[in-house]
């Protein structure tokens, strides 16, 4: 049982080798421990939202994370107009509610990518990043902008999408539709990938339980919750759409959660999209003047779960306190109950397997032996071994 | 449970504290820190509510920790309220019972200043090295030497 | 052309470096490799290692933990090294120049050749801002 040297091979995605996110500790092949640093991306948003107006501060919330961008303004909208007492216009929930599922197809579709990645299905990688583009392309003609769409507004929406502009959108959104069909088949159906990772990364309900994990994560533990069923707010309690929740908790869930969610999240935009055309006008914002004194906590459904916003405000013009909890905050740290025990050339996959969102947190770092202290891989070479791993669970399988 | 009757047993199990609906769906449970972490361990473990997060807030009163917990049947958000004073900023830190709590108390010792106690791990959490020691960006002017 | 230009003008190998960001623009980076705008037509590609870069590209306010960091990327790299600021936020700082944790901006920890601001820049004004400067 020698010590294996991995030479690093320049890796596609630019998120790693980066400051230490958490190092392994391994004993041969099998991960024993796991320590955790952070505090790379910590911006002080917090402390900023309390000198920002409560409008100004949607456009600070909204980069907390590129990624699942629209739900933090949502939950923080959520909380405010609890404050305020107001209930926003229905047209401007069901924009709300488009521009949320939109964001969670882009999210999904991102994860799918960065997942083939890590099992060494670069095609993969590919495919679901230039299918997620048209999404991309739906987002511009919406709100202007790819990412960071700035659509939120107390009370309302900043922009209305008029019936011309859905029939637009119901074009792209068949496009889309049919090659996230394609794309799941060819994900789902493949025995290599289920050699790869069932059974991989387990986490049960108690573990969900124990570290308050959300979203897919929970989800594929056969924890049946979800934010836009249980505390509906939006149109979420408008349209029909079904939660998706899998059994065995390994990482193959997590990817069947997210791959189904992608169909129920078109499901739900097709819904939004027939209602904004059948009724062609409409408020998209309801009048507020001040927020009273009063404290708010608004939630919503990320694409990697819970989104939790805490407001207190004192009457005057900006927040007192603002609490803003991300749900990468309480999934990461299941990485204790999934990674240890495993072997190091699934630490990559099942660390991915949770989506953690960078910037809520940060990236992969390195393996160290427990006994000599000595480090043994780094970011690029984990993902390395995770490849290689697929690359010898292709030929067994082939032999067959 | 539904929630009537969960604010019927909250009050009969603790009679001296104060329960009130903030806001809709949302109900706030003010104790004094000797009952955290009994209560804790009922709402946690025995009536099974999820952990969401807790939030430190440097208040007029006092350091305000609020535990947030939510019962995901009904919708509600539960939070548990505790001032501590500001000459004395300690509290049970409660990873025992909830494992999940372990990085916020952390985050809330760097930010706030607050002493966790029997926490498994009181190290710096977020801030870098070349911080000084004794700075709590998020509490008040008026409170930065305690 | 000197040797210097002509090295630039050819396949460029590009280190990417996050010193706090939000990820919306490392997710526009990594779109350009993507299909759509497929840079590694021309060429270029991410690199695992900064001592094979060309270029360091850097987003993200520089938050005082990553520091050290960035300084340390900027002096492994083997000059000459192209310093492209991507965002806001490495130009000025962005919205989170109030902040308690920022120790930036770019310009003021290492040399910047070439600033591409915008919250995120879309991939064809990156591409643009890097013909731009390599037309200079």
């Amino acid at each position: 049982m020698g010590k294996k040297t991995i030479v690093p091979i320049g890796p596609y995605h630019p998120l790693l080798e980066e400051p230490e996110f958490f190092k392994l500790y391994c004993d041969g092949e099998t991960v024993v421990d796991m320590v955790w640093e952070t505090g790379y991306n910590h911006r002080g948003i917090e402390k900023i939202c309390e000198s920002k107006t409560f409008e100004q501060v949607f456009y600070v919330v909204e980069r907390i994370c590129g990624i699942c961008s629209t739900s933090h303004p949502f939950a923080y909208a959520n909380a405010v107009e609890s404050i305020a007492g107001v209930e926003i216009p229905i047209r401007a929930k069901y924009i709300r509610t488009l521009i949320g599922e939109l964001e969670r197809v882009h999210s999904h579709l991102l994860w799918v990518g960065l997942a083939g990645h890590f099992l060494g299905y670069n095609t993969v990688f590919m495919w679901a990043w230039k299918y997620r583009e048209p999404v991309l392309d739906m987002f511009e003609m919406i709100t202007g902008n790819r990412n960071s769409y700035a659509m939120f507004t107390i009370g309302g929406v900043r922009r209305d999408i008029d019936a011309e502009k859905a029939k637009l959108l119901y074009k792209v959104l068949d496009e889309v539709e049919k090659k996230n069909n394609l794309l799941i088949g060819a994900v789902m159906d493949d025995p290599v990938i289920h050699a790869r990772l069932k059974g991989v990364g387990v986490l049960t309900a108690k573990d969900i339980h124990d570290f308050g994990a959300v979203g897919p994560t929970a989800r594929a533990s056969g924890v049946d919750m979800d934010i836009r069923r249980d505390d509906p707010y939006a149109a979420y309690d408008l349209v029909d759409w079904k939660v998706i929740t899998a059994q065995g908790g390994d990482v193959f869930a997590k990817a069947e959660v997210r791959l189904l969610e992608l169909i129920e999240s078109i499901k739900i935009i097709r819904q939004c999209l027939d209602y904004l055309q059948k009724n062609e006008t409409g408020d998209i914002k309801a009048k507020v003047k001040d927020i009273p004194a009063g404290i708010g906590i608004g939630r919503a459904e990320a694409p990697r779960g819970e989104v939790f916003h805490f407001v207190k405000s004192d009457g005057g013009n900006s927040p007192v306190r603002h609490k803003i909890r991300a749900p990468s905050y309480t999934c990461i740290p299941t990485f204790r109950r999934s990674c240890i025990g495993g072997t190091i050339s699934d630490a990559a996959i099942s660390t991915a397997a949770v989506d953690p969102c960078y910037c809520c947190t940060e990236r992969m770092s390195q393996a160290y032996d427990v006994k000599t202290g000595e480090k043994l891989y780094n970011a690029a070479e984990l993902i390395k071994l995770s490849q290689s791993k697929t690359e010898e669970i292709k030929k067994r399988l082939n032999k067959r | 449970m539904k929630i009537e009757n969960f604010i019927e047993e909250v009050r009969k199990k603790y009679p001296d504290i104060k329960v009130e609906e903030i806001n809709l769906k949302r109900l706030m449970i003010y104790i004094s820190k000797e009952l955290l972490l009994d209560i804790t361990s009922y709402l946690f473990a025995t009536l099974g509510f999820r952990y969401i997060i807790v939030s430190g807030m440097d208040s007029k009163e006092g350091y305000e920790i609020i535990y947030h917990y939510s019962d995901d049947s009904s919708g509600w958000v539960i939070n548990l309220n505790v001032m501590l004073p500001h000459d004395k900023p300690e509290v049970e830190s409660i990873t025992p019972v909830v494992y999940g709590a372990e990085w916020i108390e952390r985050e809330i010792m760097d930010l706030l200043g607050i002493k966790f106690l029997n926490h498994p791990k009181p190290e710096r959490f977020l801030m870098a090295e070349s911080w000084p020691e004794g700075d709590f960006p998020l509490r008040r002017k008026e409170n930065k030497e305690l | 052309m000197g040797f210097k230009e002509l090295c630039f003008k050819k396949s460029l190998w590009v280190y990417h470096l996050s010193a706090g960001s939000c990820n919306n623009c490392d997710i526009e980076i990594l779109d350009c490799l993507t299909p759509r705008y497929d840079i590694e037509r021309f060429g270029m590609k991410l690199v695992g290692s900064v001592r094979h870069a060309d270029v360091l590209l850097v987003t993200g306010i520089v938050t005082k933990k990553t520091l050290p960091r960035v300084i340390e990327v900027y002096e492994q790299a083997p000059k000459p090294v192209v310093v492209i600021a991507i965002g806001a936020c490495p130009c000025t700082g962005g919205i989170f120049a109030t902040g308690y944790n920022f120790a930036g901006p770019l310009d003021k920890v290492i040399p910047v050749d070439l600033y591409i601001p915008g919250c995120p820049p879309k991939p064809e004004a990156m591409l643009a801002g890097i013909v731009k400067f390599l037309n200079k």
